[in-house]
């Protein structure tokens, strides 16, 4: 059975050491739904989740508890009488107790997993799975600045899809303005935005979304003896990189060192309409690193706008 | 009580005023005639609100809009300012059982724009800032950070998050990037404990794993070696109880008040009033013990005026249950203008309003309590509160009050309304009301007016 992600941040190593096929949801073909108009204030990608789950009714759907769209998705989703799906807790803090909420949510997943058909997880599998994962996200995270953006955020995709590897294409090397995207979901649809910034002289050297490099973050030790669920647990929750956790400082201390190392001279900052976690964010990152923002925003899960390529073929002139 | 309940505007409570005046009115420190907030504290709302008559009302809104003023006083006279965010109603009782502590709530000043009309300019301010109008109107908190007109800067700041709005979590982490340091506390999203698993009981008649209780508990004792080491004195287990003793005697009236107003046959005190007084739980305005004052000379009143069969609103008025704040008090006029009558509420706090449980370890139960936060919980947990106080009270309609905004609202509101509509069969509908609603009111006005004109009309089927 296939089992939808809502973040990356909810291990698929996990998943997959059920005997089950985690997926981004993100990265899922029908998952843009588009369709019939928001209510004010509702976050398209929450929305295309919610409407996912009432279609996809031979799979489950794990939504996030990191915001607030995404938490009350699940509730419509629970009033249209989806109760197989699931709610993980997020915590937003790094304290001892979020850690233990962390482990605990992951322990639920486990008796949620079984339920709906999943087998006890070996911890050998679960070793295995780990491995794997890490030597995949090892191998992307190397190819993040030599190889295209698209071909990467393909790469990236397709990982989250199915835990494979796919070489993404070498870039094309020239003098482009160097930009960073940096944000929420970045989905298929969207993509085509990066062919875009190219054709304006730019190109994203740091995509730091949530679907792009940042999603590759989780990482795992292997000290001896070491367990490989408390592996699990640390690998996730000492390393997620997200806007919602408070303070937000790991999110910046990631950020810092990585634009300067790629030289970047602009922020493109990317968000779906209604997420109020990264927008109120514009101001900080101009501030915190002394670089322009270009923020756009995503009203539907299906694209952007010919206003949205004005402003970046305008933004990416301003920085020549 | 020896006067018949009316509704004054300003210009009848200078009259009034000096009537009492006459009569010998005592008053606390902060008390006064209306007008003075209008002419120094440039609450120009004021001037178009109706008021209740009664000297209990008149210390109600003083108490409320001396707040800030009385906040500087306790700073000068060197007791400790604890800024407590979001939680709404479990910091404030740890902070006020320690000696030298007042707590207050920043988020309060999502009310300054609409008392000064906007003239504070703190909105086009915080736009300024980055957060702009599609934040909830609690982003009027963040200037008033900055520029210090407002409350006085906390020693200490506090903050829930995890299961919290989304707007007031930036905002509040935008306020920690502007250099305002924040003690962070985790509230995880509450959830049905599944089967087999440690329960515990929480108030609201809600349940919660064990293991959810215990991460709160530990949180909470942070929160409590955070305000001791600001009291100098270590926040104990006697303290906390006797913290949630006194909590609970603000509990108990509150209770014991919106059972008299909201179950008497009319309404003996007007639903602003009443919307100002159950704000009163969230951090006893900044002093708890006046808010028992207040709070048992509302309750006098209401009982005198049932007892006399005197009200400020006829048996007639449509029986409404109304859901969250309102960001223009000016909405709780119009409601009774227009024929409607409060007969329950939800303004986002009802842990706030249940009993802290007394027979288990303080803190223990405080984390419980805070638990059974509506805003941390599931919708439905919360339509299901609401529905069941619908039917206890009789309501005809319900009105879901739409904060500018505020991510909650994006689906709340259709939640509760379907529960509503499924559940009770009683028309509910969903209205925006921004913090000064002026050029709204035809609008706002219509939509309330269908509503009782279909409730009148279910009455007579």
């Amino acid at each position: 059975m296939d089992v939808f992600l809502t973040s990356p941040w909810i291990p698929a190593e996990w998943i997959r050491a059920h005997g089950l096929i985690p997926r981004g949801i993100w990265a899922s073909e029908s998952f843009h739904s588009g369709g019939s108009p928001l209510s004010a204030g509702v976050c398209a990608f929450a929305e295309a989740a919610v409407r996912f789950a009432e279609t996809a009714t031979d799979s489950v759907v794990i939504f996030s508890t990191a915001c607030d769209q995404m938490r009350r998705g699940f509730d419509t989703a629970q009033l249209h009488g989806l109760e197989r799906d699931f709610l993980f807790n997020l915590p937003a803090t790094e304290t001892l107790a979020a850690k233990q909420i962390y482990r605990a949510e992951l322990e639920r997943l486990g008796r949620f997993l079984l339920a709906i058909g999943g087998h006890a997880p070996a911890a050998a599998t679960l070793r295995q799975e780990l491995m794997q994962s890490n030597a995949t996200r090892q191998r992307l995270l190397e190819s993040a600045t030599t190889t295209s953006p698209r071909g990467f955020a393909e790469a990236v995709s397709r990982f989250h899809w199915d835990g494979e590897y796919s070489p993404p294409p070498p870039d094309a090397q020239g003098n482009p303005v160097a930009l960073a995207l940096v944000g929420g979901p970045f989905l298929p649809p969207h993509w085509k935005l990066l062919d875009e910034i190219e054709a304006a002289g730019g190109r994203v050297v740091f995509n730091a979304t949530k679907t792009g490099e940042r999603s590759l973050s989780p990482s795992f030790d292997w000290a001896a003896g070491t367990n490989p669920f408390d592996a699990l647990v640390r690998g996730y929750h000492d390393h997620m990189v997200d806007v919602f956790q408070r303070p937000n400082t790991r999110l910046y201390s990631w950020l810092k060192p990585r634009l300067a190392a790629r030289e970047v001279r602009g922020i493109v900052l990317w968000l779906f309409t209604g997420c109020d976690l990264w927008r109120a964010e514009a101001h900080t990152l101009r501030k915190t690193f002394g670089l322009p923002v270009l923020q756009l925003e995503a009203d539907e899960a299906t694209g952007f706008s010919a206003r949205d390529l004005t402003r970046i073929q305008a933004f990416v002139e301003t920085l020549q | 009580m020896n006067v018949a309940p009316r509704k004054l505007d300003l210009s009848g409570w200078d009259d009034r005023y000096e009537e009492l005046q006459r009569n010998g009115l005592r008053e606390p420190a902060y008390g006064g005639p209306l007008r003075r907030h209008v002419v120094r504290g440039k609450d120009y709302r004021l001037e178009q609100l109706q008021f209740d008559n009664s000297p209990a009302a008149l210390r109600l809104w003083n108490f409320l809009l001396t707040e800030n003023e009385r906040l500087h006083r306790a700073r000068a006279g060197g007791e400790k300012i604890v800024g407590t965010m979001k939680d709404l109603g479990t910091v404030p009782v740890m902070a006020y059982s320690l000696p030298g502590l007042r707590a207050f709530y920043p988020d309060g000043a999502w009310w300054t724009p609409c008392l000064m009309e906007c003239s504070d300019r703190l909105l086009q301010q915080a736009e300024a800032m980055g957060v702009d109008a599609s934040f909830c109107p609690v982003r009027a908190m963040l200037p008033a950070f900055e520029n210090g007109e407002h409350f006085p800067k906390p020693d200490l700041l506090v903050c829930s998050t995890g299961a919290v709005c989304d707007d007031f979590s930036a905002i509040a982490q935008r306020l920690e990037h502007l250099g305002h340091a924040i003690l962070w506390w985790e509230i995880p999203r509450r959830r049905p404990p599944a089967a087999a698993e440690p329960v515990c009981d929480l108030p609201g008649n809600l349940a919660a794993p064990k293991i959810q209780v215990d991460c709160v508990q530990s949180e909470l004792q942070r929160v409590g070696e955070a305000l001791g080491g600001l009291a100098g004195e270590t926040l104990d287990d006697d303290l906390l109880a006797n913290g949630i003793r006194i909590a609970n005697q603000v509990r108990r009236r509150l209770g014991a008040l919106r059972k008299s107003v909201y179950a008497a046959p009319a309404a003996p005190l007007p639903a602003l009033e009443m919307l100002v007084a159950e704000m009163l739980a969230i951090h006893f305005c900044s002093d708890r013990a006046e808010t028992i004052v207040v709070l048992d000379a509302l309750l006098a009143e209401a009982q005198a005026r049932i007892r006399l069969g005197r009200f400020s609103v006829n048996a007639q008025a449509v029986r409404t249950y109304w859901v969250n704040p309102v960001a223009d008090l000016r909405a709780m006029n119009l409601l009774e203008e227009l024929g409607g009558r409060i007969c329950g509420s939800d303004f986002m706090f009802s842990h706030a309003l249940d009993l802290i449980p007394e027979n288990l370890p303080p803190l223990e139960a405080l984390a419980r309590s805070a638990l059974a936060d509506p805003m941390a919980g599931p919708t439905a947990d919360r339509g299901a509160r609401i529905v069941r106080e619908c039917q206890a009270s009789r309501a005809e309609v319900v009105v879901v009050s739409r904060i500018p905004g505020a991510s909650h609202c994006a689906r709340e509101g259709e939640i509760i309304r379907a529960m509503v509509r499924l559940r009770l069969g009683i028309p509910a509908i969903e209205l925006e009301i921004p913090p000064v609603c002026d050029a709204l009111l035809p609008a706002l006005g219509s939509r309330l007016q269908a509503l009782f004109e279909t409730a009148r009309a279910r009455r007579t089927k």
